[in-house]
């Protein structure tokens, strides 16, 4: 099917993506050949979306070059993309919901006249949709359409410009198995069609069933590019996550007492995750690791009462605990700190006291209820010193903080809480690694002081630095726990990509 | 399962429609004599200068946008071309209508540049232009009126042709007019394939620009579509009325608005149309007529049913939206079990 000799339709070399002082991507080479499914694979922030956005368009590369039939190319945007022949597929499919499945896939097409021929596009249209082998009116309003059927119809417009290449990002994260099936058929159809495929999937023992090569790429470079046949899974994830020992934190010792203050059976919220069961005792560190899409921001919110569970039991300190909203949790001393910043967490106009006291302003309310502006930037005082966050003073704008400096805020609000429980949201993502080690050091002290902590994380150094105990979920299921001394990157892997059956924990 | 093969939209509208017929027949029943001529003539005369400003209005909404400064472009096209004319009296009625729309069409593009080029929020520009148009206007006009004595009487005189009567009821040029417009504004967005991406970059901006489509230009053009519709506009408000002060069109940015809503005309862009914008102006007015004669209520309250009647048609769509995500959601959970 893959011949060595064909020209490669789209290739990149060298190519590197600085945003600021970050390397998204670093020195990397793929070369896509028509015919084949190409799987890419690697960690979470391995740079696949980077390097995504440069094959489609939306970015520049900052350095190396891109060809197409062995030309050179710098697409001005992703129409020349498109028009060179190079489309995308997403996880969430970009239709437009108000029109239906023929108009969504010709809106863009040129050479159809001027005035719009509703028959000949919808015998169009089923000709396409049956190219693909997919049974599906095209005259349904896409607004209707489930994410399968939407993504079908993404994929028909692409085939309707001639596709050349087309990228499918963690096509089937949302998909149920049976329409998982279906989209691999078509990304193998395509390909027989002489499209080169590019196929990303966290699911590995999907890239065995329909890819012919698998890159692995890695902290933003190429590590392998391999038929698929002389891969195993174990091999993929020994590349994926392979890393200098340099990037280890090393794991505080656990302060973990006997007493259980949360404990977790049969959690499942529909339409999200079920099957979530743990103990947490005083004093421990449990880590939440997985992949994108595993669900577990989803069981931090049931546990913060943002998104209720509808099914299975909580106790909190020997109590039934259901919280129906975020005010319930707070009031039994539990506190979650958003893995977004921006949306959920802070303020960024106001001053840092302002955002620190926002949650535990009746504490500095006067007698009067109005608010004491001394007392405020007395308890922000004390935490920024005590938090080492980084400004000339506390009333300076959250906004012009680093990311680091801005969790460290988003920290201490909380903590000014005096929660029991801390759930932490991705800690660290996003911020430099003294930052990172610092907010290691402040989550262990909390712990210490007899607090527990869950802490979701897709950072496997970081999970592995932090996780007394390490909970790792994968789509929507809880698929084991590891103690610290169990626990590597190769085994959280394994359970996280399903390349190992699920056990009971 | 007739119901099934209408697309949402066409229900939107039967519903609409029996809507007004519930209204018609609830105002006969407390009304004396309420059917007649005189309210067809009252009510079509009334609606056609709304119908057209209407239909500005859904373009620029269809495209998730909102034009507030059309009610200020119609008062001043209207007083531009009563210049023209009073100045010019042997110029023809389609040159003065052009030239009301090509003033209009001006002060569309001055909303589209800022709008889509400078990126700032559609209600925020034409807030402000809507100030700016109507200043211009006093100041163009020196604070003076245009009376009717200096319009040549054909133009104050058209309005009220009849073109045609059936039975008893006539057919006024006017709205035969108005109609057209619509009618025809309805056919180019339903059957041009590049007034369809109108309807795309409504629907999502986000799908628009990965499919190429040039969403800048599309914003733009729909508000120089808004802008020389509401010139249109101009040109029969001063046939109509003759009488031009520096207030002619104040208030219609709100009546359009509450007429596209009404007529189901999505806020959130993408989806409606201009017939939908049509029946909700007729609908709107209907009622803002019937409650005149209606002495259990008093004229303070007529705003009131406008203003409840809007809310009522925002909640219908945010309801029947819900309904339709959570049907999906259903299916898809069918689906995978």
């Amino acid at each position: 099917m893959v011949q060595a000799m064909t020209e490669p339709v789209l290739a990149l070399e060298n190519v590197s993506k600085h945003f600021g002082p970050v390397v998204a991507l670093a020195d990397m080479t793929l070369a896509l050949l028509p015919g084949e499914v190409h799987a890419v694979v690697g960690e979470n922030g391995a740079g696949k979306s980077t390097m995504i956005k440069i094959m489609t368009g939306v970015h520049a590369p900052t350095s190396g070059r891109v060809l197409v039939d062995g030309r050179e190319v710098s697409f001005a945007g992703t129409r020349a993309a498109r028009e060179a022949g190079v489309a995308a597929i997403f996880q969430e499919p970009m239709v437009f919901p108000d029109l239906d499945v023929a108009e969504n896939i010709f809106i863009s097409a040129t050479g159809l006249g001027l005035v719009q021929n509703r028959a000949a596009l919808r015998a169009r249209a089923r000709a396409l949709i049956g190219r693909l082998g997919m049974a599906l009116d095209v005259e349904r309003i896409a607004s209707g359409l489930t994410l399968a059927e939407q993504q079908a119809v993404e994929i028909a417009r692409a085939l309707s410009q001639d596709v050349r290449v087309l990228i499918m990002d963690e096509p089937t994260a949302s998909l149920s198995a049976h329409e998982a099936g279906e989209l691999r058929r078509i990304a193998r159809q395509l390909a027989d069609e002489g499209v080169a495929v590019v196929y990303i999937s966290h699911r590995l023992e999907e890239i065995f069933e329909v890819a012919h090569r698998v890159t692995v790429i890695r902290d933003g470079a190429h590590i392998s590019t391999r038929k698929v046949d002389e891969v195993t899974p174990d091999s993929l994830i020994a590349e994926m996550v392979g890393r200098e020992v340099g990037n280890f934190f090393a794991k505080a010792p656990s302060t973990a007492t006997a007493e259980v203050v949360l404990s977790v059976a049969g959690l499942a919220c529909e339409g999200a995750f079920s099957g979530v069961s743990f103990d947490l005792h005083r004093g421990e560190v449990l880590a939440m690791a997985g992949l994108i899409g595993a669900r577990r921001t989803d069981v931090g919110l049931a546990l913060f009462g943002i998104h209720p569970a509808t099914a299975g039991k909580v106790t909190w300190k020997g109590r039934p605990y259901a919280p129906r909203n975020a005010a319930d949790a707070i009031a039994a001393g539990i506190a979650y700190v958003s893995e977004d910043r921006r949306k959920l967490g802070l303020a960024m106009p106001m001053p840092i006291f302002a955002n620190i006291t926002l949650a535990t302003l009746d504490k500095v309310l006067s007698r009067f209820g109005l608010v004491q502006r001394g007392r405020e930037r007395e308890v922000a005082e004390g935490h920024r010193r005590r938090l080492n966050i980084r400004a000339p003073d506390v009333g300076v704008a959250v906004g012009n903080l680093s990311g680091g400096n801005q969790q460290k805020v988003m920290l201490a609000k909380w903590l000014e809480m005096k929660p029991d429980l801390l759930i932490f949201d991705e800690p660290t993502r996003g911020i430099d690694v003294g930052a990172k080690a610092e907010v290691h050091d402040l989550i262990r002290d909390f712990a210490a002081a007899g607090g527990a902590v869950i802490v979701i994380s897709s950072d496997l150094p970081e999970v592995l630095a932090l996780g007394d105990r390490i909970l790792v979920m994968r789509e929507g299921r809880q698929t084991g726990i590891l103690s610290h001394d169990e626990a590597d990157q190769e085994a959280i892997m394994r359970l996280a990509t399903g390349a190992q059956p699920a056990r009971a924990a | 399962m007739m119901i099934k093969t209408l697309s949402p939209q066409a229900i939107r509208l039967l519903a609409l429609i029996a809507v007004l017929v519930l209204v018609l027949a609830f105002f006969a029943s407390q009304i004396d004599n309420y059917f007649n001529a005189r309210l067809f003539t009252r009510i079509s005369t009334s609606v056609a200068i709304m119908a057209i400003i209407a239909c500005a209005q859904t373009i620029v909404m269809l495209a998730r946008q909102i034009d507030l400064s059309v009610g200020s472009i119609t008062g001043f096209t209207a007083f531009a071309a009563g210049s023209l004319i009073a100045q010019y009296p042997g110029l023809g009625g389609v040159p003065l209508a052009l030239y009301a729309m090509v003033i209009g069409a001006g002060f569309g593009l001055v909303n589209g540049v800022i709008v889509a080029w400078l990126r700032v929020p559609a209600i925020i520009v034409t807030l402000a232009t809507m100030a700016i148009f109507r200043s211009l206007l006093v100041e163009f006009s020196g604070a003076k009126s245009i009376t009717t004595a200096s319009l040549p009487e054909w133009l104050t005189r058209f309005p009220n042709t009849v073109l045609f009567r059936v039975g008893a009821l006539e057919f006024r040029a006017v709205v035969v007019l108005a109609v057209a417009v619509v009618v025809a504004v309805y056919l180019v967005l339903a059957f041009l394939r590049p007034a369809r991406r109108l309807y795309a970059v409504g629907s999502n901006p986000e799908a628009a620009e990965m499919a190429g489509i040039n969403q800048r230009l599309v914003i733009l053009l729909a508000f120089v579509a808004s802008g020389a519709l509401a010139g249109l506009a101009g040109f029969i408000f001063l046939a109509r009325f003759g009488n031009i002060t520096v207030v002619a069109g104040l208030g219609f940015e709100l009546k359009s608005v509450a007429a596209a809503v009404v007529g189901g005309v999505s806020i959130n862009g993408g989806s409606g149309s201009v017939l939908g914008a049509l029946v909700g102006a007729v609908l709107v007015d209907t009622i803002d007529q019937s409650l005149v004669r209606w002495p259990l209520v008093s004229e303070f309250w007529r705003e009131a049913v406008l203003g409840l009647l809007i809310l009522l048609a925002v909640a219908a769509d945010a309801v029947l939206g819900r309904r339709l995500m959570a049907m999906r959601i259903r299916r898809e959970r069918e689906k995978r079990a």
